[in-house]
């Protein structure tokens, strides 16, 4: 294949590498086994892509990125072949996948208070999936610090507005909010209470309802962070008290509620009285939680289910630890600790890895199983503030976004790394796409995040990355084009 | 002889001895008196003998005595000579005793001669001694005999001035007045002693040693230091043997030798001989120096003179030459030869010594414009030092390492974690914040500040969770209750505390919270019933009530007031009594609160100086007290002074203990904070004066990391990893970590609180942020302030040498005050002081000069005025607009070069009097008016310009 003309015509004689093209996607596969290619050395990615893109003879061309031994290609073959003192007798195997685009801002809608936390209904979406009919009726969730939660429909329009305090809303801010089913929303915020929801849309997609259906009452601080599983009807719940909440969707299989945490018993001060009278005719049957885990001794700051066994969850906290919970027996498997207080978790399922974001500005990835002795898998650097939301890419095993109070969200790529500096052992992850906040001018930087923190991410395929933050806002990012390819 | 007897003549003699010249013939008088004198001094025994040989004599002595009886008047007399005590009498009496001797040598020398002992026949006919058995009476022991002789004790000898003794002896007897010196000589005088008398015996006869009239005459002499021998001359006529004079008659008559007027043949032979020499050119008369000769002295040899090229061998040593000047001596070097940039520095930055080439080469177009070389005369001179052999010095270079002078420090990087980053802005309260806390779960974070409000804040996120607005006055102090069983925020603003119970709790503790809170008014009002009868009389030291609907309902529950303006709460551990600080309140100044009984108590009657901070101790009954210059310690079990420290500090400003509470850091106005081990010493175990401002406040991290901070009127927070070890003999390891900056300064105020979480490296700083826009120079409204957790910046630790102050300027004096009991300006004692900063002026040397004090740190009196303001010493609210003629002078004297501080009292940061301000009491202070005089009293300030004319 020396004599590929645009390679030929551009490469000294002697400057060259014999590399193997291959791909895990049958898509963009080459035609034939074209067998190992004699290429100029000193091309990088975007070379290499035009290679493979003439190669493809595909009229529209798809950037490309190269993999080589599980890890990207950033610099010139040249220098890798340096840097890994490998000759250039050597044949390279590069894997070549399709490169991430940079996502583009695509809207944003505004909301009256901070905004800390958003989720998404949408066909693709993880559990809680929309029938494949529906197309274009992908929903946005989003809980403000208002007490309010919002459900949007992509162009930007309020479907439905939970209840106010009087009329059985949350008392306080909300702080975690998600969808359970196309029909049922979960939240929980300040008040302590995990409440659940009946989402009714009218049919012709235009106005809905949201309608209390369940307040469990059980913890006694704020709760942070709720999980959903729904083949089992189960939510997580994590609080600053120090404990996780495990609870049912339905009304039956909880307990009644604990009579001591219920706002109704408050009658001694003018102030619960003056709540009482105005939350009195809600009529929301209130419960309690199927178990409490304790076990952290700091606020739990995130919890997710197994991707593997719904009986199995992960709890973060800012006690430095993560715990591995059986649900069933409500007891605690493993505590990995870690160096820095955690506040946001999410799992990599294929990597069998659980990314956990940190006070301290980075990302740990966390491998859960009990029999691995090094606690961090990989550091992922770059955030300039707490790391308090991460979600995963749904189209990669590889991918996560994470939303920081340094007011930007940042793509990361686990196979994306370069050896470490400093005092920072092992392989160091690098972001590859920061998004910021809209308004958000380049290059200006905020003391604390002020007024730009991301208090929530999420990540759909059909939408894109979804975040919001302090700016009062939810946006919208997506790489076009990795979008239309796909489809 | 008994010794009654002797007592008895004893106290004849002593009675005799003033008498003297009187009636009693001297020969009586001779023996007793002697009798008497022995008997004092000498022992008993030998008194016998004497006694018993002298039989005769001492019976005349008795009678002696027995017929005088001398009358009381004398003695007196007798007296005066003779007060010295005992002492000086015995020896007097010892001196006496060797002529005592002579006197009856002269009687009865036999006798004398063997005193010890009688000589009798033994069998054989040889003479025996027998000698005498020696009495062990006490008093025989004449050494012990002496001490024991008055026993009157100590009292004074002139109580027995009208009495004929002096006291008793150990016997009971009196013990009579010596003889006084002068009657003494005179006795002696009186004694005639036989011419030649010796008192010695002469060994070859046996007989008394007598002195003929020539040995006495040469034992004169003697003592005269004249020369013994009679007749001597030391000095006899000089006789001349050999003279000058010309004798008519020679000694001797021969003729006088021929050699005498003949010239010597001889030496007509040796002068012809060199006269011969000479004609026959032999011996040259002048022979002028040759050249020739004197080269050929110093001669040297130019071994190389005819060089030519030899075979190479070890003797063959060629010629020493100079090098052929290369490339880089040309005046146009090529350009390889051209030193780069960094080159020509290192070559310029070395010592000459140092250098490889002793020049630099250079490039100059043309031969013509090579200039003079510049090191000609160095050169010269160099030369002629080399050829004076004058010694060079050599330099010996310190080849040490600066760096590693400084003691080993951990850096800062090992020590991790501590915070470094600024990740959260609380911004929401409308004036500056003045006191933050952080909950024990450490999930919260209320403030208080001059807006008067308490807010409580999401500590990660930064979102305002609940605010109320408790006071019209600032809240100085925000306080969590200790213990995660309730949620009760303590705050205090002007005179009031305020126990608050935010609606961010559940309902359980909610409730326990308000159990805790109630507790105590049943008690309170039975106490008060009981014990109505005392507290009538008395007012009680705080008034414990609700505070009104409105506030109750937004959750603050209690209310109690005490006499004047608090600044410090500080809790007890257990949550149940907390103290309460209030500087300007003077007996009531410290509190303590008991919570569960609605009760204050004022633990101090009476407090030393003012009261800055207190501090219960973390684990023991201890509670600390800080005034401007002390800290004291007080157990409060025992209710006993613990322990006073001394920092050295001149007004503390703040202090906290470590969490094992044996360690204390203290901060002060004085820009110093201070580390006091409480095991060591009272003096301060490590200064650290790394703020150019001062110290607001310092704080231990409580949860377990060895962390410290301090905050600083400068705008920056430092924190310091300080590692206390649990073995006594290891001292704690302070590392200065890192300056968290970015905390603007507004009205000379920085950083005013600091805290840290109870558990990760989290700390939160209260200061004023820099808007915008600036603000007008206007007291209503005031910038927005906000709270900065988690602080800032990306420098690393600076050396301390950046982080000082600038010199104070040199204008400013300390210069007294009006009144004299007013402390020095360094105290700065708002209650009774006048405090005057004059400048001095050119014109009015002469007045400032009197006034040696050193001129005060300029810092330190910023600090300090800071500290006054914050105090509520100066009030804030009662701040008047500048006036505007003082104004204009002040802006005047600003051009001058007047003081930087007395711009800023022009720019409204000190509040100045309304303008009906005269020459009055300042004026005699500030000769003539170019003298700045500031004049603090308890609730007021006052600027005097005095005459700006002169």
């Amino acid at each position: 294949m020396s004599t590929d003309p645009t390679v030929a015509a551009e490469s000294p004689p002697g400057a060259q590498v014999k590399v193997q093209f291959i791909t895990s996607h049958a898509d963009i596969s080459l035609p034939e086994n074209t067998g190992p290619i004699l290429v100029p050395t000193h091309l990088r990615r975007y070379g290499l892509s035009s290679i493979i893109n003439h190669l493809l003879a595909s009229e529209k061309p798809i950037p490309f990125d190269f993999l080589i031994a599980g890890a990207f290609l950033r610099t010139s073959l040249d220098e890798y072949l340096t840097a890994n003192g490998l000759s250039s007798e050597s044949i390279l195997t590069l894997e070549y996948v399709r490169s991430l685009i940079p996502p583009l801002y695509l809207a944003s809608f505004e909301h009256d208070d901070w905004v800390s936390t958003v989720d998404v209904l949408s066909r693709s979406s993880p559990l809680p999936q929309l029938s494949s009919d529906a197309a274009g009726q992908e929903r946005i969730l989003s809980g403000s610090y208002d007490g309010l939660l919002r459900v949007w429909n992509m162009s930007s329009q309020i479907l439905a507005t939970s209840s106010s305090v009087g009329d059985g809303g949350h008392t306080s801010s909300i702080k975690a909010a998600k969808f359970i089913s196309p029909s049922q929303v979960v939240s929980s915020g300040l008040d302590r209470t995990v409440r659940i929801w009946n989402y009714n849309e009218s049919s012709d997609h235009f106005s809905a309802e949201l309608e209390p259906l369940l307040e469990l009452y059980g913890h006694t601080g704020s709760v942070d962070s709720l999980a959903v599983h729904a083949p089992t009807n189960k939510i997580l719940s994590a609080s600053t008290d120090h404990t996780l909440g495990i609870w049912s969707v339905n009304k039956s299989d909880n307990p009644t509620a604990p009579p001591q945490l219920l706002p109704s018993r408050r009658s001694t001060s003018a102030r619960s009285k003056r709540r009482k009278t105005t939350s009195s005719d809600s009529t929301t049957p209130c419960r309690g939680p199927l178990a409490l885990l304790r076990s952290h001794t700091a606020p739990v700051s995130s919890t997710v289910f197994s991707p593997s066994d719904p009986t199995v969850a992960y709890s973060v906290s800012w006690d430095h630890t993560l715990r591995t919970w059986d649900l069933v027996t409500a007891s605690l498997v493993d505590t990995r600790t870690t160096s820095h207080p955690l506040l946001s978790l999410t799992s990599l399922p294929d990597l069998h890895l659980l990314a956990a974001g940190t006070s301290a500005r980075h990302i740990t990835l966390i491998d859960p199983r009990a029999d691995v002795t090094t606690v961090s898998a990989l550091t992922l650097r770059g955030h300039a503030n707490a790391v308090v939301s991460l979600a995963r890419d749904p189209e990669s095993a590889w991918g996560l976004v994470s939303g920081s109070h340094d007011g930007t969200c940042r793509i990361w790529d686990v196979r994306s790394t370069k050896p470490s500096t400093g005092a920072v052992s092992g392989e160091v992850g690098e972001s590859v796409y920061t998004i910021k906040r809209e308004d958000q001018p380049d290059g200006v930087r905020k003391v604390g995040g002020e007024g730009i923190k991301v208090f929530g991410v999420c990540w759909n395929r059909e939408l894109g990355i979804v975040s919001a933050g302090e700016d009062r806002k939810v946006q919208i990012n997506r790489g076009k084009d990795v979008m239309a390819s796909s489809e | 002889m008994t010794a009654p007897l002797q007592s008895k003549k004893r106290k004849a003699v002593t009675r005799d001895v003033p008498d003297v010249g009187s009636d009693v013939s001297d020969d009586e008088f001779q023996t007793g008196l002697l009798e008497g004198i022995l008997s004092q001094s000498e022992s008993d025994s030998e008194d016998e003998t004497d006694e018993e040989d002298g039989s005769e004599l001492d019976e005349d002595a008795e009678d002696d005595i027995d017929s005088d009886e001398i009358p009381d008047e004398d003695e007196e007399e007798a007296d005066s000579g003779l007060k010295l005590v005992n002492g000086g009498k015995i020896s007097s009496a010892i001196t006496r005793k060797e002529n005592n001797n002579d006197t009856e040598d002269a009687g009865f020398s036999e006798e004398n001669e063997e005193p010890n002992y009688t000589v009798t026949e033994d069998a054989n006919g040889n003479p025996r001694y027998i000698y005498k058995e020696i009495d062990p009476v006490y008093d025989s022991d004449d050494t012990d005999a002496q001490e024991t002789t008055n026993t009157i004790g100590n009292i004074p000898l002139s109580f027995y001035d009208s009495y004929p003794h002096i006291g008793y002896d150990i016997n009971g007897k009196k013990v009579m007045r010596p003889a006084k010196g002068e009657a003494l000589d005179a006795l002696l005088d009186s004694i005639e002693v036989p011419k030649g008398w010796t008192g010695l015996t002469d060994p070859n006869t046996g007989k008394p040693l007598e002195l003929s009239r020539d040995e006495m005459e040469i034992l004169r002499r003697i003592q005269m230091d004249e020369i013994p021998e009679d007749g001597y001359d030391p000095y006899p006529a000089t006789i001349e043997y050999f003279t000058s004079k010309t004798e008519i008659m020679p000694l001797s008559a021969a003729p006088e030798p021929k050699r005498r007027f003949i010239p010597s043949k001889h030496e007509a032979k040796r002068v012809m001989k060199i006269v011969r020499a000479i004609r026959e050119g032999r011996i040259l008369p002048y022979k002028p120096p040759s050249t020739e000769d004197k080269e050929s002295t110093t001669k040297y040899y130019d071994i190389w003179a005819n060089e030519k090229p030899r075979s190479d061998h070890i003797m063959n040593i060629p010629a020493p030459k100079l090098p052929p000047p290369t490339h880089d001596q040309s005046y146009n070097p090529p350009p390889e030869y051209l030193p780069s940039k960094s080159e020509k520095k290192a070559w310029e930055e070395a010592d000459d010594e140092d250098r490889e080439k002793e020049y630099l080469p250079t490039k100059h177009d043309a031969l013509r414009k090579v200039p003079g070389y510049d090191r000609f005369v160095k050169e010269r001179f160099e030369r002629c030092l080399d050829l004076y052999l004058a010694p060079r010095i050599r330099r010996n270079k310190l080849n040490i390492d600066p760096e590693s002078l400084l003691p080993k420090l951990p850096s800062p990087e090992e020590l991790r974690p501590f915070p470094t980053t600024c990740a959260t802005l609380y911004r929401g309260h409308e004036g500056r914040v003045r006191s933050l806390a952080i909950d024990p779960t450490g999930t919260w974070l209320a403030s208080g500040g001059d807006d008067g409000t308490v807010r409580i804040w999401e500590l990660l996120s930064g979102r305002q969770i609940w605010s109320m607005k408790i006071d019209d006055e600032a809240v100085n102090v925000v306080r969590w209750r200790p213990g995660k069983d309730a949620v009760i925020i303590s705050a205090a603003a002007g005179e009031s505390i305020f126990l608050i119970i935010p609606p961010i709790v559940d309902p359980e503790t909610e409730t326990t919270s308000r159990d805790i809170l109630d507790a105590g008014w049943g008690y309170a009002a039975k106490s008060t019933n009981t014990t109505a009868s005392a507290s009538v009389k008395k007012e009680p030291p705080a008034k414990w009530t609700r505070p009104g609907t409105l506030l109750e309902d937004g959750g603050v529950l209690v209310k109690a007031t005490v006499r004047s303006t608090i600044k410090v709460i500080s809790w007890h551990r257990r949550g149940d009594y907390f103290a309460t600080v209030s500087p300007t309140g003077q007996n009531s100044a410290v509190a303590i609160h008991t919570l569960s009984k609605h009760l204050t108590q004022l633990p101090f009657r009476h407090l030393r100086g003012l009261a800055q901070t207190a501090l219960f101790h973390p684990s023991r009954p201890i509670l600390f007290v800080a005034t401007q210059r002390t800290i004291r310690s007080y157990d409060l079990v025992r209710q006993t002074l613990l322990k006073t420290l001394s920092p050295g500090a001149r007004w503390i400003s703040s202090l906290d203990l470590h969490p094992a509470g044996d360690n204390l850091i203290v901060g002060s106005y004085d820009r110093r904070l201070l580390w006091h081990d409480l095991d060591l010493s009272t003096r301060p175990y490590k200064t650290l004066r790394y703020h150019s401002k001062a110290i607001r406040a310092v704080r231990f991290h409580q949860g377990g990391l060895p962390l410290f901070a301090s905050a600083s009127d400068d705008g920056s927070v430092q924190v310091f990893h300080g590692k206390v070890v649990a073995d006594l003999m290891e001292n704690a390891t302070i590392v200065p970590l890192k300056v968290l900056k970015g905390h603007a300064v507004r009205k000379e105020l920085g950083v005013l609180d600091v805290e840290w979480h109870p558990r990760e490296a989290w700390c939160v700083s209260a200061v004023p942020i820099t808007p915008a826009s600036p603000y007008p120079l206007c007291y209503l409204t005031s910038p927005s302030r906000l709270v900065r957790p988690l602080a800032t910046l990306e420098h690393l630790r600076q050396p301390p040498q950046q982080l000082r102050a600038p010199a104070a300027p040199h204008e400013l004096r300390h210069y007294g005050s009006l009144t004299s009991h007013t402390p020095p300006i360094s105290e700065f004692h708002h209650s009774s002081g006048h405090l005057f900063f004059t400048r001095n002026h050119e014109n009015h040397s002469t007045s400032p000069a009197a006034h040696p004090s050193p001129a005060p740190d300029l810092a330190i009196l910023q600090s300090l005025l800071q500290a006054a303001l914050a105090q509520g010493t100066v009030p804030l609210e009662k701040e008047i607009r500048v006036r505007e003629e003082l104004a204009s002078l002040l802006v005047v004297e600003y051009e001058r070069g007047a003081a930087c501080w007395i711009r800023r009292v022009r720019a409204g940061y000190l509040p100045l009097p309304p303008p009906a301000y005269g020459g009055g009491e300042y004026d005699s202070c500030v000769c003539g008016g170019c003298v700045l005089g500031f004049g603090f009293r308890a609730r007021e300030a006052r600027v005097g310009e005095g005459g700006f004319g002169c």
